[in-house]
């Protein structure tokens, strides 16, 4: 028996189980992955696993169990035991599974990874690392060819497969010189081939110079509202917070995000073009099916500063009457501005370039602060110099409504795509 | 799971740990009173680590049997001589963990289903409800997990750990001038459902608590940003003990240019301030965490990183402990069956003094009491930075008005010098996963600490 017919037929066993609705996901993967500890090669990993998601609904109630056992004697357990966690669960009437769509196989990325070249490409990013940058310690480094197949089906007559293969590669490194050493930093990038070297992906070329410089770090001078440009690697997380507090599920269920009667209005300043593209050829990974069981679309979320969607899963959009998301977000991308980085910075009177954030988890009404890391102070148009023991606060909402210039020049991630974004209105300090 | 791997024994010829390891998890979520989440987890599998000619080779599968065992053990293999091909290595043996046998007691049998646990959760939602309309959203959850691990390793080295947690976390959400302001506690820790919660009415008074500290958030005021004198709650200072001075100090941080490298045997910290990554048991007591035998087969020992401020050694594994001519300490963890094993805490605490954390907190003319903390993150300079989520200002040694979310940090380094008082009152936090490429579940722990810390704000 195939892994797919034994999905369907566990979709036939909890039908007979009494289930009025059903879901199940088999997610088969392998990942061959090569470490680099403390700038050797030390380690490679091979690691095979499954991840079998098994959903039922009856009388509004709804119960999963998540296996990795893929046979009948472990789908006859997870049957009964799935039933019987259903039948606990209290009834709510926004449970429900994806609607019938037509059947779809989805294809990306190689099958296998080629490991030789992976070696050669690790091999390779080591000795570029200790010739143009010497002063570089690589404290590890994690360079993985993921592949995967995904069966979804569920008894509204869902049916997609989603075969992906993708290369994934993160370094974490800081530089050192005598008893000198920088803040730590990290980056990395995924692709579907490896054609290209490892040091030319992502922003790992920019972090690296950018640590070297950062051996004599100092202090912000004193206490001051000023612009942040934030670079693409600390956007992300910025993105995310801001999403996760105002368009998702527990917010607008619950009613405190402050962007719940935004649709279709303005949330951040008219620079920003904010779309979620996990199908786009732009991103290498992405996702093609949602994890309700929906085909993934790409979708604009904010337009010009306008909010056009929310990113609501099915049980969200049943809640609170408002539409479903097309996707479930990440996979960024943000449309570039007029302005090259440089001219942007030449227009910052007082502030920071931001290049990595540390701080504790924003506040639902977005509040943030943290700590200014691998960044440079500016002053007067000009990088004067790297950063120590400087924190940041500010507000999210605020932050995104106060941008000044949006880069030309975007960091293409594999799974985003994001440029340099300058805002005002953070509350820098140092002692 | 207790699976007897001894008939494999044969089959290990280079250096080689073999191990079985299922996780389970139990997760039921109330949102706003709806069940929005009942689900069950349950991972389980093989691996194997091969060490040869310097090369380390790992594979896993989640098939517990002959096929998955001879998987593993085969691809490791092949990894390792790969590796080793490719970058050769002086060989050079791993110490030997000294330690040759060890068995958790088996888990109990007869466990809490949801049929029993979403009645219980329902209440508590229920009392939140009905005594606290003017909440806006409430969100009640509960996890329950188990991490069960049988070892060997080509030393002979055999164990069997079992480590359960179960947790309930109740968060409350008030509007305050439109905008939401949020607390969240987490009770429980080590042990079955059982062991820690007998009635949902135990809960009452904390979640009472709970709320009387949110009605004073929602009214709180942004910190005043810049350097300032705090005292940290002992659940503060455990979380101070991890990301500031613990993770500074794995060797494999060491040996990346941590600053703790180049401090060890000199003062690093106020006389006051003694730092112990300990490995089962503390103050009398067993640890939230529990390690008797680590993943790599070593036996696990108490791991004394300060003492009464001097740096005295940091955390290992084989490999480091033979790079730096050390024992090893048992540090070496992972999480999932799929996971290596890397360096890592496990009940990192800074050991409890003589003040009493009342007369602290009245000594304090002008700074903050910091309570509860969020998430933390460190740095190999020892910088370090964690959310604090509840706190007060303290103006001549009285409690003031309460502070909104911010942030703390500071050198670890120069942060420890500053402590002037350390309580008597000791507290752990159970609930930790730290995250390093892996989760893993850690015990943090300490005494109140009065100290000068950044703090962000306004």
């Amino acid at each position: 028996m195939t892994l797919k017919e034994l999905n369907f037929q566990a979709l036939e066993a909890l039908a007979q189980a009494g289930a009025e609705k059903a879901e199940t996901i088999l997610t088969s993967t392998e990942k061959t992955e090569m470490n680099l500890e403390n700038g050797q090669l030390k380690l490679i990993r091979t690691t095979v696993d499954h991840h079998w998601r098994l959903t039922a609904l009856q009388d509004q109630r709804r119960g999963s169990i998540t296996v990795n056992k893929v046979d009948l004697e472990s789908l006859e357990l997870a049957v009964a035991e799935v039933m019987a966690i259903t039948a606990a669960s209290a009834p709510d009437a926004a449970h429900d599974t994806a609607a019938f769509q037509r059947a779809k196989t989805f294809r990306k990325g190689a099958a296998q990874p080629d490991l030789e070249t992976m070696y050669q490409r690790l091999d390779a990013f080591t000795h570029a690392v200790a010739t143009s940058f010497p002063r570089i310690v690589l404290l590890s480094a994690q360079l993985d060819f993921t592949g995967s197949t995904t069966f979804f089906q569920n008894s509204n007559g869902v049916d997609f497969t989603a075969q992906q293969g993708s290369y994934n590669f993160s370094v974490m490194f800081s530089a050192k010189a005598g008893t000198s050493s920088s803040s730590m930093n990290y980056s990395g990038f995924s692709s579907l081939n490896l054609e290209d070297e490892l040091l030319n992906g992502g922003s790992l070329r920019t972090l690296l110079a950018q640590a070297d410089q950062g051996l004599a770090p100092r202090k912000a001078p004193g206490k001051f509202e000023g612009t942040v440009i934030i670079a693409p690697d600390c956007l992300e997380g910025f993105l995310y917070s801001l999403l996760g507090i105002t368009i998702t599920d527990r917010p607008l269920i619950t009613g405190t995000s402050l962007f719940k009667d935004k649709l279709d209005q303005p949330v951040a300043s008219p620079l920003l073009t904010l779309a979620s593209r996990p199908v786009a050829p732009e991103i290498a990974p992405g996702y093609f099916i949602t994890a309700d069981g929906y085909e993934a679309q790409n979708a604009t979320i904010i337009q010009d500063g306008i909010l056009k969607t929310f990113l609501l899963s099915l049980y969200g959009a049943n809640k609170t009457g408002l539409p479903r998301g097309a996707n479930d977000g990440g996979a960024f991308v943000i449309t570039p501005g007029p302005q090259c980085l440089a001219e942007i910075v030449k227009g910052v009177k007082k502030g920071l370039l931001l290049t990595r954030f540390s701080g504790g988890a924003p506040s639902p009404n977005g509040d943030f602060s943290g700590i200014a890391k691998n960044s440079f102070y500016l002053e007067d148009g000009v990088i004067q110099y790297p950063l120590s023991e400087t924190m940041i606060a500010g507000n999210l909402i605020s932050l995104f409504r106060a941008i000044t210039a949006i880069s030309q020049e975007r960091i293409d991630f594999g799974f985003a795509l994001l440029p340099w974004v300058a805002a005002q209105g953070v509350t820098i300090s140092a002692q | 799971m207790n699976t007897n791997l001894f008939s494999y024994k044969h089959l290990l010829s280079a250096y080689t740990e073999l191990r079985c390891q299922e996780n389970n998890s139990l997760v039921i979520s109330f949102l706003q009173g709806d069940n929005t989440t009942n689900t069950r987890l349950t991972t389980s599998g093989v691996s194997a680590r091969v060490y040869k000619k310097g090369a380390w080779g790992f594979a896993s599968h989640p098939e517990i049997s002959d096929k998955g065992v001879r998987f593993v053990l085969d691809t490791a293999t092949r990894n390792s001589n790969f590796l080793a091909a490719k970058e050769p290595q002086p060989d050079i043996p791993l110490p030997h963990g000294g330690v040759t046998t060890d068995r958790d007691t088996p888990e109990p049998q007869n466990q809490l289903r949801s049929e029993d646990l979403v009645p219980f959760l329902k209440e508590i939602d229920h009392y939140i409800a009905t005594k606290y309309p003017r909440i806006s959203s409430r969100t009640v959850s509960l996890n329950c997990s188990e991490l069960k691990k049988t070892l060997l390793n080509s030393d002979g080295v055999s164990a069997y750990s079992y480590l359960p947690r179960s947790f309930i976390a109740i968060g409350m959400t008030v509007e305050q001038e439109g905008a939401p302001v949020r607390l969240q506690e987490l009770f429980g820790g080590r042990g079955q459902f059982t062991d820690l919660f007998t009635a949902p009415e135990a809960l009452f008074s904390k979640i009472d608590w709970l709320y009387e500290h949110l009605m004073r958030k929602r009214e709180g005021i942004f910190a005043e940003a810049g350097l300032k004198t705090c005292v940290l709650a002992p659940e503060l200072t455990g979380i101070l003990a991890h990301e500031a001075i613990g993770h500074t100090c794995e060797a494999d941080l060491v040996l990346g240019g941590s600053i703790a490298g180049s401090h060890l045997g000199h003062p690093v910290a106020s006389p006051l301030v003694s730092l112990v990554d300990f490995a089962h048991t503390a103050l009398g007591a067993t640890c939230p965490v529990p390690v008797v035998v680590d993943d790599e087969g070593s036996a696990a020992q108490d791991a004394v990183l300060i003492d009464r401020g001097i740096l005295k050694g940091f955390l290992h594994n084989k490999e480091s402990a033979r790079h730096f001519g050390v024992a090893p300490t048992g540090n070496a963890r992972a999480f999932r069956f799929s996971d290596e094993p890397l360096i890592r805490m496990r009940n990192t605490a800074i050991l409890p003094g003589t003040a009493k954390l009342e007369e602290m907190i009245a000594s304090l003319d002008d700074g903050y009491y910091l309570m509860r903390p969020s998430n933390g993150q460190a740095d190999t300079t020892s910088e370090f930075m964690f959310g604090v989520t509840l706190g007060y200002e303290v103006k001549n040694g009285k409690l003031g008005r309460a502070i909104k979310d911010t942030t703390i940090s500071g050198m670890a380094f120069q942060v420890l010098q500053t402590v002037s008082q350390v309580s008597q009152e000791f507290k752990w936090i159970s609930g930790g996963m730290c995250g390093k490429k892996q989760l893993i579940p850690v015990g943090m722990g300490g005494p109140a600490l009065k100290c000068q810390v950044m703090i962000g704000g306004r």
